[in-house]
């Protein structure tokens, strides 16, 4: 096999088997690292999207496996890390990729869905991290957390910024506790992306349609940074949140070219 | 108003043509009954696809949330769902009235999350089809009653061209919600 950066490596990717999560475990996998892919709801296509993704790692030469797991139950969690000790014996690499949330504005939110909206987006972020430390400390590894620019900015019925916005605090503080053993804990925040959530924010944003092709970032463009923050290239930076937006959140001006249209 | 531009068979088929293009399904084994979780393997996400599709097609919109979302905004929490997420007799009561005898698969202790599996291809083409008799009587543009349809699925206005309006599903839904509470005070 090809010697490669990250060789003999082995990567968590929450919520993977499509969209952002699965462009990310990929990447991965190519620079050689083995993956453990993980999914929540059996049986329906994201189990078998998560399987095809797994044979297409295993044929690139790397172990994968595929775990259910919902990471809002802290014995959901425990049990991901256990088959992740019994298959790989370690981890280098936590991606924070997965995320639920319904689509209202916050005041119209039940409180069955503000519960869930915290216990996945919130709690289960925070149980991942915790049963990872162990595993994480033998191998000075890396925690990754997945964004998005509704941590900083308005975006129609999107309570999940909410909780991006929290968690990109918890990525500071992690950063600076977790410092001592040599864990490096940074996150990437993606801008406008056309996964499968954008066919959400597509329901509540029709004007969305409107926003020129060039500034929706290739899934791939956010990974590449993922990649870069479990690298050796990336050892000096702590505690931050990357945006990868193609500029969007950089510009006050818009193009009016659409009017003409 | 009634509209008779866009026949039943017509949705049907579109709703069909969108769960094979989302679910890459096999157009045979799609039939009014099947559920689109249970037996066609549709996941959540699948269904915005879907309802896409469908809102392109039709130049409609499709409800974004869910008939007990609505009634528990409306009635406050716990009227259709108790704290477990279960359904109460009321939430079944009311989905009895919505779905009829179509699915007859409702009772009180239900987990709510099973419901989507409820969903089958002649909900959504009932969906549709509820929205399309939307359809006002004149053209609110022009004034002009001349509904027209050129493709068997886009209604425009003959006289001046413009696309028709239609409610959308979640007004549709909250409109018949009123309309059931004020008639048989489930709530």
């Amino acid at each position: 096999m090809k010697q490669t950066l990250f060789n003999d490596k082995v990567a968590l990717v929450t919520g993977s088997s499509r969209g952002l999560g699965k462009a990310i475990a990929r990447k991965l996998a190519r620079a050689g690292s083995d993956i453990a892919i993980n999914y929540r709801k059996t049986g329906g296509s994201s189990q078998a999207q998560g399987e095809m993704l797994c044979e297409e790692i295993r044929g690139m030469g790397r172990r994968a496996i595929l775990i259910q797991a919902d990471i809002s139950k802290k014995e959901s969690v425990k049990k991901l890390f256990q088959e992740i000790v019994e298959e790989f014996g370690r981890l280098d690499f936590l991606i924070l990729n997965a995320a639920k949330a319904p689509f209202k504005p916050i005041e119209r939110l039940l409180e069955r869905e503000l519960r869930q909206l915290v216990e996945t987006n919130y709690f289960g972020n925070i149980f991942c991290l915790q049963e990872a430390l162990p595993l994480l400390e033998k191998t000075q590894g890396t925690v990754v957390f997945i964004s998005s620019l509704g941590s900083r900015f308005y975006n129609p019925a999107y309570p999940l910024g909410s909780m991006k916005a929290a968690m990109e605090s918890v990525i500071r503080d992690c950063a600076e506790s977790m410092s001592d053993r040599n864990i490096s804990v940074n996150a990437v925040c993606g801008g406008l992306v056309k996964t499968d959530s954008f066919k959400v924010l597509r329901q509540y944003w029709e004007e969305i349609q409107f926003i020129p092709d060039e500034l929706f970032v290739d899934p791939d463009e956010i990974a590449e940074v993922v990649l870069f923050l479990c690298g050796p290239a990336s050892r000096g930076i702590r505690g931050q949140t990357i945006i990868v937006d193609r500029g969007l959140s950089n510009r006050l001006y818009r193009s009016i070219k659409h009017h003409e249209a | 108003m009634k509209q008779n531009l866009i026949t039943e068979q017509k949705v049907f088929d579109e709703v069909k043509k969108a769960i094979v293009e989302t679910l890459r399904a096999d157009e045979n084994e799609i039939k009014p009954e099947s559920s689109l979780i249970k037996d066609l393997g549709a996941e959540s996400l699948d269904f915005l696809d879907i309802n896409y599709r469908l809102e392109q097609t039709f130049g409609i919109k499709m409800a974004r949330h869910f008939i007990l979302e609505h009634v528990e905004e409306a009635f406050g929490e716990g009227s259709a769902v108790d704290e477990n997420g279960q359904l109460t007799e009321k939430g079944v009561a009311l989905l009895q009235l919505r779905f009829g005898d179509e699915r007859a698969g409702f009772t009180k202790g239900m987990d709510m999350d099973l419901l989507p599996t409820l969903i089958t291809v002649q909900v959504l083409t009932r969906g549709v089809m509820d929205i399309l008799e939307s359809l006002p009587d004149t053209c609110p543009n022009c004034g002009n009653a001349a509904w027209k349809t050129e493709d068997g699925a886009k209604i425009t206005c003959s006289s001046c061209g413009e696309y028709a309006p239609f409610a959308n599903g979640d007004d549709l839904i909250k409109q018949w919600l009123a309309a059931v509470q004020e008639e048989k005070k489930i709530f």
